[in-house]
């Protein structure tokens, strides 16, 4: 649940650690408060620093100050899914995307929710080291 | 507007009598029945105390992880598993009576061979204490790979 001035960590390896929600992109009628697998925009407020050989190279460079958009992919709420079961992380974590909705970074470090793959974000979640495999598959009709 | 009760069922069962308690009997699927009758009875000399350690499996896999609630209500008892997975705490919570999960398996009990016995039903102070949580997972880990 990451709403305006919501802050999480960023598990991808753009560089960037800590950012803070600025808008979660939704229908306007939905209330502005984001949960696994929504799309949002991002300030990063915390950025690792880059060092000489990065700065010169065609690297993503991610600063402080940045505006991105990101995905959630672990709330501290707990999400609910289809088949009943709740899961709950220790932190909020989102990854960082560009405008065509593709992932800034390469890699992804840490545990995600499988809930990104029923939100249409599978490549994300296939690219996480260990996904929560723990959800409900709907078999197809 | 009469209509037929299948066989063996009293027809006051149309008249809503004693609904709820037939509902609690014959909802759950035999091994959801089993569980809350042994695992989750707390009158049951089997019954799981929080601070176990218990393994789910489900259709995607197991879930392990330390119990640090069990919410009873009946047909609607829920219970919670705690687990570290890659230095991030991962809480699920599941309904003894969902069809989905396959087994529960007890992988160490609290206050028995050595567990230690819990001093609270719910465990929600263990969220803030990673130390203790970690010698968990990492047991966690060891008995169920």
């Amino acid at each position: 649940m990451l709403g305006l001035k919501g802050t999480m960590t960023i598990i991808d390896n753009s560089g960037a650690l800590i950012a803070e929600c600025v808008n979660v992109l939704k229908a306007k009628s939905t209330p502005g408060v984001g949960t696994v697998g929504d799309e949002i925009v991002v300030v990063i407020k915390r950025a690792r620093p880059i060092s000489h050989n990065a700065a010169l190279s065609n690297i993503v460079k991610v600063r402080r100050g940045d505006v991105h958009r990101a995905v959630i992919v672990r709330t501290k709420k707990e999400v609910m899914r289809p088949d009943g079961r709740y899961i709950r992380f220790d932190d909020n974590a989102a990854v960082l995307l560009n405008k065509k909705k593709e992932l800034l970074a390469t890699r992804v470090n840490g545990v995600v929710s499988s809930d990104l793959r029923m939100k249409g974000w599978g490549k994300i979640a296939s690219l996480a080291p260990k996904v929560s495999r723990y959800y409900f598959r709907p078999r197809s009709i | 507007m009469t209509q037929d009760v299948p066989d063996g069922l009293p027809t006051s069962l149309l008249e809503g009598k004693a609904l709820m308690a037939h509902l609690a009997k014959t909802l759950p699927t035999p091994a959801a029945q089993t569980l809350l009758s042994t695992y989750f009875n707390p009158r049951h000399p089997d019954h799981v105390l929080p601070g176990s350690v218990l393994s789910v499996s489900l259709p995607t896999g197991p879930f392990a992880g330390i119990l640090i609630s069990i919410r009873r209500k009946g047909i609607d008892t829920s219970f919670t598993l705690r687990n570290v997975v890659q230095r991030t705490g991962v809480e699920m919570r599941f309904n003894v009576c969902s069809p989905l999960i396959k087994d529960v398996k007890i992988i160490s009990r609290a206050g028995q061979n050595g567990g230690k016995r819990m001093r609270r039903a719910k465990l929600f102070y263990l969220r803030d204490q990673p130390g203790k949580m970690t010698a968990i997972s990492t047991a966690v880990k060891k008995a169920s790979s």
